[in-house]
């Protein structure tokens, strides 16, 4: 499509090539499924849920899956990733985007160190039955240590509580973090509200709990193992609680943007109504939010049947995946598609084959579940999942 | 302390070391010296060699190699384009007349960069669509680059 057709209004020059494209979707939507699969597994380790147990190691292990690949869509985005590493070599500090090395990585040890102890006690009865490379692994993964007494295993215990009472706020910090990269950006009135981090944050909860179900639910049918209902009714109840926190937030900005009527609110109406109208109001709003809650309100109130409810949590955890995938395009895109003039608009159109196209944003969202795959081959949690709650 | 958790304690702080010990030579010395960048690169940047002579050189208050041609450019629409941006780096050329300079730019493509029609360009700003103007000639085939507007 001649360029004409995507402009319409005033722009300034430089707004002609809409520079995020989107592989800075997959930025926020990825830290986000990180911090969301972490903080489902903190209601057990730190607020001893034990209805999750069942899913809390295997939802570390999603976490740390999408963590390995957080740094990637950057990575391609910008080219070069060699240098990459000079972000903490060399941190500018008047950016908010230096400290990003420096949060990644602190949580990754994080959560690295609290998979290595919830893991522990298996790794060091693997390297003592194993044989071959199998036992070397697991030796090294032991470090060599292979004490798995009570005493032990109790202070293991106790230092990943402490960890994952770490992690949280980490968590928090480093997708709250996202949020005020966006929320920061004082000359974009999409953008700019400190209202922005904790708006990713609630949306980087519920996204990470849906995938979460849904990774359960897949993994239970793949293993043709049954689902522990209560594990799962407990998820679906926690995410119906951030999805209420989540739309709260998200309606809040729109009306205050609303109701104050600044400036800019012209531009932001055009840009609901015309840019991203299907996008925001279609599958952000009624997709993504509505319909789960709506649906999850439904299963809660619902007696029996377990099927019919697994399938509706199964479709409200889809839709809220998606509807969340659209918040991140709805803002990120969003945010591109308004003139800082305030009163023109661009026009994003996706390529399939380049660098910053759809194909490499297809392949990145892949390599998690890859990961995700090997690590339950190395370390298995499929045991808790088997296992009657006690 | 756990001696498995000492163990692991003990990688971290190594990690941090290696960290901090690569950082330590990778970082260049002068960095920080006059700002955020490499101070030892302001003196590389000064002694790169010249390749642009300026388009003075050509003719004008110098010399009157190019008389002509610089007299019709002076006065043309395109005498904020330099020599050099179509005729290439001409230092090599000024110095030693025997060393011919690279042959103009010629091409549509390379025109097109200031006049392809551009949503974002100036609207009376000379601009075309290459489609259906010119029958993918040359532009220079009609226009004298030296005078755009000398058909």
């Amino acid at each position: 499509m001649a360029v004409e057709n995507l402009v319409w209004g005033y722009i300034y020059p430089n707004e002609i090539e809409i520079q995020w494209s989107v592989l800075i979707v997959l930025y926020p939507y990825i830290t986000g499924l990180v911090a969301g699969a972490f903080i489902a597994s903190s209601l057990y380790h730190v607020f001893g849920k034990r209805e999750i147990k069942p899913v809390a190691r295997f939802a570390l292990l999603t976490a740390l899956s999408f963590l390995l690949v957080a740094t990637m869509p950057l990575l391609t985005h910008l080219g070069h990733p060699e240098r990459g590493i000079e972000i903490m070599f060399t941190p500018h500090l008047t950016s908010a985007m230096s400290g990003f090395g420096y949060i990644y990585s602190f949580y990754l040890i994080v959560v690295v160190l609290e998979i290595w102890l919830s893991f522990r006690e298996d790794i060091v009865k693997n390297a003592l039955k194993c044989k071959g490379w199998k036992k070397q692994m697991y030796s090294a993964l032991a470090l060599y240590s292979y004490d798995i007494s009570g005493k032990a295993l109790h202070d293991d215990e106790k230092l990943a509580k402490k960890l994952a009472i770490i992690g949280i706020p980490s968590a928090a910090f480093l997708h709250g973090y996202v949020g005020f990269i966006f929320g920061g950006i004082k000359a974009n009135p999409w953008w700019s509200t400190p209202l922005m981090p904790i708006i990713f944050l609630m949306s980087a909860i519920v996204s990470g709990i849906a995938l979460l179900i849904l990774l359960y639910i897949a993994a239970s049918k793949l293993r043709k193992k049954v689902l522990n209902y209560e594990t799962l009714f407990s998820l679906a109840h926690y995410l119906w609680v951030f999805l209420i926190l989540d739309v709260a937030l998200e309606l809040l900005e729109i009306i205050s943007m609303k109701y104050e009527s600044l400036e800019e609110i012209e531009i932001i109406d055009r840009l609901l109504s015309e840019k991203i109208a299907t996008t925001f109001y279609g599958v952000q709003l009624t997709m993504g939010i509505f319909i789960p809650f709506v649906l999850l309100i439904l299963v809660m109130v619902m007696k029996n049947r377990e099927q019919l409810k697994t399938l509706m949590i199964a479709v409200s955890s889809i839709f809220v995946v998606i509807g969340v995938f659209a918040m991140r395009w709805n803002v990120v895109i969003g945010g591109q598609e308004i003139s800082k003039s305030l009163s023109g608009t661009n026009t994003y159109v996706p390529v399939f084959f380049s660098q910053e196209g759809v194909l490499p944003a297809i392949i990145i969202l892949t390599i998690p579940f890859i990961i995700l795959l090997v690590l339950t081959y190395i370390l298995p949690p499929w045991k808790d999942m088997d296992e009657d709650i006690d | 302390m756990q001696p498995h958790l000492k163990r692991a304690f003990i990688i971290l702080v190594l990690v941090i070391i290696g960290f901090l010990f690569v950082r330590s030579f990778i970082v260049p010395e002068s960095f920080g010296q006059y700002g955020w960048y490499r101070g030892d690169s302001v003196a590389e940047l000064r002694d790169i060699p010249v390749g642009y002579a300026g388009s003075a050189s050509c003719s004008g208050i110098n010399n009157e190699c190019h008389k002509t041609t610089y007299s019709i450019w002076v006065d043309s629409r395109h005498k904020t384009v330099n020599c050099e941006t179509c005729h290439g780096p001409s230092e090599k050329h000024v110095i030693d007349t025997r060393v011919m300079p690279e042959p103009a730019n010629d091409t549509r493509e390379f025109c097109g960069l200031c006049h392809f029609k551009r949503a974002a360009r100036p609207a009376d700003f000379p601009q075309i669509d290459p489609e259906t103007h010119g029958e993918n000639l040359k532009c220079a085939y009609c226009h004298n680059p030296h005078k755009p507007w000398f058909l």
